[in-house]
């Protein structure tokens, strides 16, 4: 008996030892086989818990009959009944925003269901390979309020974001940006820094929208703050990332000018009216010398080269020379991560190779980062995040250039390409110098070294309290070479022209805190951060310049017989910041956050320097209340609201609040000449944000979603005030007026099928700006800026940067003169006559964005669908290409529906070589700029587990993806997505001057982890 | 705990180092409070006002080019891109043109500089305060001269005491707009007296060599152009004499070598330097062409003009021809050369014209200028009547700046419009009428 009782304790215990030390191993995958990394694997009402490593393994203690909880970002929770030793699992992935997620805030992280601020969160995964080189393309269309514009289709250049509208007038409306918690900078010598980063290093973008979440950042954050957190290591097998695409590049779409046919017929109608207003009759020999025929008809001549117009001998389309048709996009990304407890780590190379559509436009970017972290005790961890880029970029000249491609199709259809000898004919043959011949003999490569790096400590004292120390750097380094050829437009006449322009940047920033969290009698949880940051910008720039290069061949300075000239420059500014949040929530319902920063800034005067940004949300979890815990459909319910104050110091130069004088030189001699009128007042702009916010689930959160409503309040806008030109100034900067941003954000997230096979999500986001100045200054009511080719002005009640001036109506039926309408409703042809109305707006009234994901067994398939809408563009370039044959340029295909005989009713106005009838700025040149595109597509075949096994790899997919593969717009232009870029400013927006389309791309992939 | 107290005292470290380092000066540029305290200061400002005077949209061309086109009178075409000049070649020229604002705000920032250097005229040392403080004077003077002629009714159209002149500020810009700034246009006859009070003033102070800098000889150069629009003649012969006999200058030996210089000519009184390292000259960038490093050829040269001409008239041969036949000046031909703001062969024609309308002989007789000036073109003699030597300065000025104002004093016309049309007068920047607070008024036609 006692045997018998002994042997049955042994076997109990064995049994309980083998139903509690047994172990289990398993692989998690996807719904097509890809491992998924880091899924938390928890033994369900225990402690013992654990992750997948990066081939989607793990091995965790537990016994027969446990439940198993499998949970990961962006998938669906599982929980399995242990049976046996060996469980693999698959998981769904959920497109729906896992209320779970971890969100980036300034200085820590937070779940999304404790948030009571607004911020848009988009995974690196989705925009994973886009071929696109700057990552706020890749963001386009995928987060609520966040506006997107490219300037046009050159590489490396101007993007505009606009994060719930335009906030300011002079002052930067840019958002800051902040890699790994270390704001960058967002200078340059040409091109845009933002082209510089790789975002496929990229693991998630936390777009701080509304005040409260961007307020701890303070006086940098009134447009908004977008956290870039790259990917890190961790614990387990090393996993390897091989990812390469090839596509091929092409415009959006061609504008079409006129043929050789209709250009003579329209030039020669257009010289004769010319003559017939003088009372000459060209058809007479003997009135025909001196008259604007002869004069077209000498041009003609001048134009054909060895061809003969009279006999249409040449029929060249100029705008098709302005693209590269060879135009391609290859990249190839490698990446490893993984580690053990103590380290971790994350490596990555990459290259993207692209050449652009315009003829001379390319970008190189081979870009290293290296993220490792280090425990060195359990209390305390070390590591740094760096990442070195070299970017290469063939650059062209800004739209108002002779020389940049665009301006080719101003070319005459009846010029050909090239002469009989096979060189490309320039002026004077040509109507203007030849882009094409500065494309072949000219270059501007620019290459720029960039390394984004920090080093941080974290030391934990208990479980509660940590102190966190970051030190960064931004160090950029850029070099622009350019070189003209004597038969270039820079280059004519001075036997070539050479600049090499070096540019520096350092930024420098630390990062302080102390962060606290705890949990207080189950149901009060505290945290709260500490801490302080100081960041020092300074940038510096050298030139030198010169000409008289001895053969084409020799393009560097060394070469140049006549250095012409150089500069040297450097430029600083610093803030000094002390922050702190609390965030508190009750009972897992009631929710309130409290942040204040406290700013220095070197920018303002030492009256001025300091500024205090505070905010306060709450929210409360409507859903977790007794009376909504047991509903079937709603499954999450918040509701949020916030108000806080931020500030922006950027954007208006360094020395703003001084009166300066520069040096200039005259005779050889130096001297000094005043350059900025002095304003001691200077302060901060400072923007005031209401939010009010819902975010709701249904069905175990199928349907989720947020609505958001906000008022954005920006006071003391800072803005060059006109003043009168008798005081030797022409503005002042000043703290002047106020501006209002208001509107609605939706967002709406659904898994509309998800069976075992098939699944089928949406993901939906809309939103409304709307924006209005409120004030300018006292008395000024308008600060109208009509300069005669474009109208973007400031007034009191509308939007930024409206169109203001005069309003066409069209060709005078009875003689073809071009009419305006005159502030009392009656028409002039005299354009100094014409009243002055709001004739356009190009701010969007909606924005939004659809994407829509299938998955079928392997095969992926997503789309997203991006469009803006109620906005209108101005052609600035329309007093050339659409001006009734003002002059020798070729005209846009909707001329030849111009006046022609008394009676005829067009917006066209008679053609008259040199009378300018009809070309000034007006609403004749405004057209609506509303589009919907296509923006992104791809099409993904994921190779199933046996081929994965034999080829012993951990997943493989081929794909196919595209960007702005259709355009849906009615505006006549080469694209309705442009703002050109040598004016582009807050005020001056919605202007096209032959503006480059964007870039549409059509890419194949083959992705391989191993 | 004691890990905690060390690094809070770390960072309140930190933090108290950080905050000094928010002064930050600026690099490139002097704050205003520091540039008049210093002799060698102002003398940098006075060298800093003849720089912004010599800027492309003042005497390095904008004042020159304004003046041409709307004297073109079928003589010479734009043809050029650009809008702006082309409007006002047109004379249908929009109250926000680029270049009518350009020159206008730069026009009064030379004004400005030399207002705050004559208000700080005491910190420069005696020695050299004359001639600096005659200087500052002369480029006022100069200034409102330019700019009142363009911007206003001539003097030859009367009602000098009603028409508007422009709005003159002597007082320095400081600590932003004043009610100083916001007055009412003063009158045409008050602004001449500012202009003829400055270069007063600043002749008998300024001492000084002909050349890249003023003198007394440019002071009184200028002054004989201020009287002839005025209709003073013997005030402005009186001024051409003194510069005839007194300024140590002789005309070239051939008329081309007055032009295309990398150094002043000997008949240059005032010249602005242009080298490839510095100075601009706008009339070589829109009358020359690509082959000399200038835009494609904007302005051209018409046969009328060329018909102007006796054939063999030295200066006839200086026009040469592009490559698409077409008439060029020679005087902008060549890329960096020194442009001449006022040149001795100027002052014999107008002595010469003064003498003539005064039947006077000072100096020399009108017949003896118009031979210095015909002679070295390779004419003969010819009559020395007031329509001969006014003929002869036509051509002899030609393309240098000076055609409006001649046909505005002389009540010409130009393109069909009568001398004192609205059309031949640029329109006050709408820009400035904005920003003026309703005190400024705009030029009749314009508004």
């Amino acid at each position: 008996m006692r045997k018998l009782l002994l042997s049955m304790l042994a076997s109990f215990l064995l049994t309980q030892f083998s139903l509690h030390a047994q172990t289990l191993v398993g692989k998690v995958t996807d719904a097509a086989n890809q491992p998924i990394p880091n899924v938390s694997v928890v033994v369900k009402g225990t402690q013992t818990g654990t992750a997948t490593a990066t081939d989607g393994t793990y091995q965790i203690e537990a016994g027969q009959g446990k439940t198993v909880v499998f949970s990961s970002l962006g998938y669906g929770t599982k929980e399995v009944v242990v049976k046996g030793t060996t469980l693999d699992v698959a998981l769904n992935k959920s497109d729906t925003r896992n209320l779970d997620e971890v969100v980036v805030v300034g200085y820590g992280t937070k779940i999304k269901k404790d948030l009571t601020g607004n911020i848009a969160k988009v995974k690196g995964s989705d925009v994973q390979g886009m071929p696109v080189t700057n990552l706020n393309q890749a963001l386009q269309g995928r987060a609520a309020g966040v506006f997107v514009e490219t300037n046009n289709g050159k590489l490396g250049e101007g993007v505009k974001v606009r994060i719930r509208g335009a906030g300011s007038l002079s002052a930067s409306n840019a958002p800051l940006y902040v890699v790994d918690g270390i704001p960058i900078s967002t200078d340059a010598n040409s091109g845009n820094p933002i082209a510089d980063i790789n975002f496929n290093d990229v693991e998630s973008f936390d777009i701080l929208k509304d005040a409260s979440a961007a307020a701890i950042y303070g006086s940098r954050a009134a447009n908004g703050v977008v956290l870039i957190t790259t990917k890190k290591g961790k614990a387990g097998k090393t996993s390897f990332q091989v990812n390469t695409q090839f596509g091929i590049n092409s415009p959006t779409r061609y504008r079409g000018f006129l043929e050789a046919k209709e250009y003579v017929g329209l030039l020669r109608e257009a010289a004769v009216n010319s003559d017939k207003l003088e009372g000459v009759d060209p058809a007479d020999p003997a009135q025909y010398p001196g008259s604007w025929l002869q004069f077209a008809e000498r041009r003609l001549t001048r134009y054909s080269g060895w061809s003969d117009w009279r006999k249409l001998e040449t029929n060249t389309n100029w705008e098709k020379l302005a693209f590269n048709d060879r135009a391609a996009t290859s990249a190839l990304d490698v990446s490893a991560s993984g580690g053990t407890d103590k380290t971790k780590f994350y490596i990555s190379l990459s290259n993207i190779n692209q050449t652009g559509i315009l003829i001379g436009n390319s970008l190189k970017r081979t870009s290293a980062r290296i993220n490792l972290e280090q425990s060195v005790s359990e209390k305390f961890k070390i590591g740094f995040n760096l990442s070195l880029t070299q970017t290469k970029t063939g650059r062209v000249p800004d739209d108002n250039e002779f020389s940049t491609p665009m301006q080719i199709v101003a070319l005459s259809p009846v010029t050909p390409f090239k002469d009989l000898n096979g060189n490309v004919y320039n002026s004077p043959t040509t109507t203007y110098q030849n882009p094409y011949v500065d494309f072949t003999d000219g270059k501007f490569n620019s290459t720029s070294y960039r390394n984004i790096g920090n080093i941080f400590g974290q030391y934990n004292f208990n479980s509660s309290l940590f102190f966190r120390s970051e030190l960064g750097i931004d160090l950029q380094n850029q070099n622009d070479d350019q070189f003209y050829g004597p038969n270039t437009s820079f280059g004519n006449g001075t036997n070539g022209y050479g600049e090499s322009g070096w540019f520096r940047g350092l930024t420098y920033n630390t990062n302080n805190y102390f962060s606290f969290k705890k949990k207080l009698n189950n149901v009060h949880d505290l945290d709260a951060v500490l801490g302080m940051s100081f960041q020092d910008y300074n940038i510096s720039f050298a030139n030198v310049f010169g000409e008289q290069f001895p053969t084409q061949q020799l393009q560097k300075l060394a070469s140049s017989g006549l250095i012409k000239g150089g500069s040297s420059s450097e430029s600083a500014s610093a803030f000094l910041s002390y922050f702190s949040r609390v965030n508190y929530k009750f009972d897992n319902k009631y929710l309130l956050s409290l942040s204040g920063r406290v700013d220095g800034s070197s920018v303002f005067g030492n009256d001025k320097r300091y500024g205090f940004f505070p905010s306060v949300s709450a929210g409360w979890i409507l859903s977790e209340e007794n009376f909504l815990r047991n509903s079937n459909t709603l499954s999450f319910l918040k509701l949020r609201g916030s108000w806080g104050l931020t500030g922006n110091a950027d954007g208006f130069g360094n020395f703003a609040s001084r009166g300066l004088w520069g040096g200039t030189a005259y005779n050889g001699t130096g001297g000094l000449a005043s350059s900025q009128l002095a304003n001691p007042d200077l302060r901060w702009e400072k923007s005031n944000q209401v939010d009010i916010g819902l975010d709701f689930g249904f069905l175990q959160n199928r349907i989720s979603g947020e609505i958001d409503y906000y008022v954005r309040k920006t006071n003391d806008l800072i803005y060059n005030v006109p003043v009168p030109g008798n005081t030797g100034f022409s503005s002042k900067t000043v703290n002047v007026g106020s501006m209002e941003n208001k509107g609605f954000e939706f967002v709406l997230n659904t898994d509309n099928i998800i069976q075992k096979d098939f699944r089928w999500s949406t993901s939906l986001n809309l939103a409304t700006n709307q924006n209005r100045i409120t004030k300018l200054d006292g008395e000024q009511k308008l600060l109208p800026g009509n300069d005669g080719r474009y109208m973007n002005s400031l007034i009191v009640g509308e939007a930024i940067g409206v169109f203001y001036g005069p309003k066409f109506a069209g060709a005078d039926p009875a003689n073809g003169d071009a009419l305006y309408f005159k502030q009392d409703g009656k028409t002039t042809n005299d354009y100094n006559e014409a009243g002055n109305f709001i004739v356009g707006n190009p701010n969007p009234k909606y924005i939004g964005g659809v994407t829509n994901t299938f998955s079928y067994k392997g095969i992926e398939l997503s789309f997203l669908f991006q469009g803006v809408f109620g906005n209108q563009i101005m052609n600035g370039a329309g007093g050339f290409m659409s001006a009734s044959f003002d002059w020798f340029d070729n005209q846009t295909r909707d001329q030849l529906n111009r006046w022609q005989k008394p009676g005829d009713i067009t917006n066209v106005p008679q053609l008259r070589l040199g009378y300018g009838n009809g070309i000034s700025a007006s609403s004749r040149y405004i057209e609506n700029g509303d589009y919907v595109r296509l923006k992104n597509l791809t099409v993904a075949y994921n190779f199933k587990s046996d081929v994965l096994k034999r080829l012993k790899l951990n997943s493989a997919k081929v794909y196919l993806t595209g960007v702005n593969l259709l355009t849906f717009t009615k505006y006549s232009g080469w694209d309705p997505e442009v703002n050109t870029d040598y004016r582009a400013s807050n005020r001056n927006q919605g202007g096209d001057f032959y503006a480059a389309p964007q870039v549409k791309n059509v890419s194949i992939g083959l992705n391989v982890g191993f | 705990m004691k890990k905690l107290l060390i690094i809070s005292s770390i960072v309140s470290i930190l933090i108290s180092g950080c905050a000094k380092k928010l002064d930050i000066l600026p690099l490139q540029s002097v704050d205003e409070t520091l540039v008049f305290t210093s002799d060698a200061n102002i003398k940098a400002a006075l060298n800093g006002a003849y720089d912004a005077a010599s800027s492309g949209s003042l005497l390095g061309g904008g004042f020159q080019n304004f003046s041409e086109l709307l004297g073109a009178d079928g003589e010479i075409t734009w043809v050029g891109t650009f809008n702006q000049p082309d409007e006002v070649f047109r004379k249908e020229i929009l109250t926000n043109n680029s270049f009518v604002l350009g020159t206008y705000l730069q026009g009064y920032r030379v004004i400005n500089i030399c207002n705050n250097i004559i208000a700080s005229i005491n910190i420069v040392n005696e020695a050299d305060r004359d001639a600096v403080k005659g200087q500052a004077l002369f480029l006022r003077g100069l200034m409102y001269f330019e700019l009142v002629k363009l911007y206003a009714k001539p003097y030859s159209a009367g009602n000098v005491t009603t028409n508007l002149g422009l709005q003159v500020i002597t007082k320095p810009t400081k600590d932003g707009v004043t009610s100083n700034n916001n007055v009412p246009r003063s009158t045409i006859k008050e602004t001449y007296d500012q202009i003829i009070a400055d270069l007063t003033a600043a002749k008998s102070i300024i001492g000084g060599e002909t050349g890249v800098y003023a003198s007394e000889a440019a002071v009184s150069a200028v002054l004989s152009r201020v009287y002839l629009q005025t209709a003073d003649y013997a005030k402005a012969r009186d001024e051409a004499n003194n510069v005839i006999n007194n300024s140590g200058n002789t005309l070239e030996s051939d008329y081309a070598f007055a032009f295309n210089n990398s150094f002043p000519s000997t008949e240059d009184i005032y010249v602005l330097p242009v080298t490839s390292q510095d100075g601009v000259n706008d009339l070589h960038t829109y009358w020359s062409i690509l082959q000399f490093g200038a835009r494609d050829g904007d302005i051209e040269i018409n046969q009328s003009h060329l018909d102007l001409y006796e054939t063999d008239d030295a200066r006839l041969d200086f026009f040469y021809t592009d490559g698409n036949a077409i008439d060029r000046s020679g005087k902008w031909r060549l890329q960096y050369k020194f442009l001449s703001v006022i040149r001795l062969a100027e002052m014999y024609l107008t002595r010469a014209e003064c003498n003539a309308r005064l039947s006077t002989s000072v100096g020399a007789t009108p017949e003896e200028d118009l031979d210095v000036i015909r002679s070295r073109a390779g004419l003969e003699s010819t009559d020395a009547t007031v329509d001969n030597i006014v003929y002869e300065r036509r051509l002899e000025l030609a393309h240098e700046g000076q055609r409006i104002h001649d046909i505005k004093r002389l009540k010409g016309s130009s393109d069909g419009f009568a001398y004192d049309a609205n059309e031949l007068v640029l329109p006050i920047p709408l820009r400035e009428v904005n920003a003026s607070a309703g005190v400024l008024k705009q030029n009749p036609g314009y508004e």
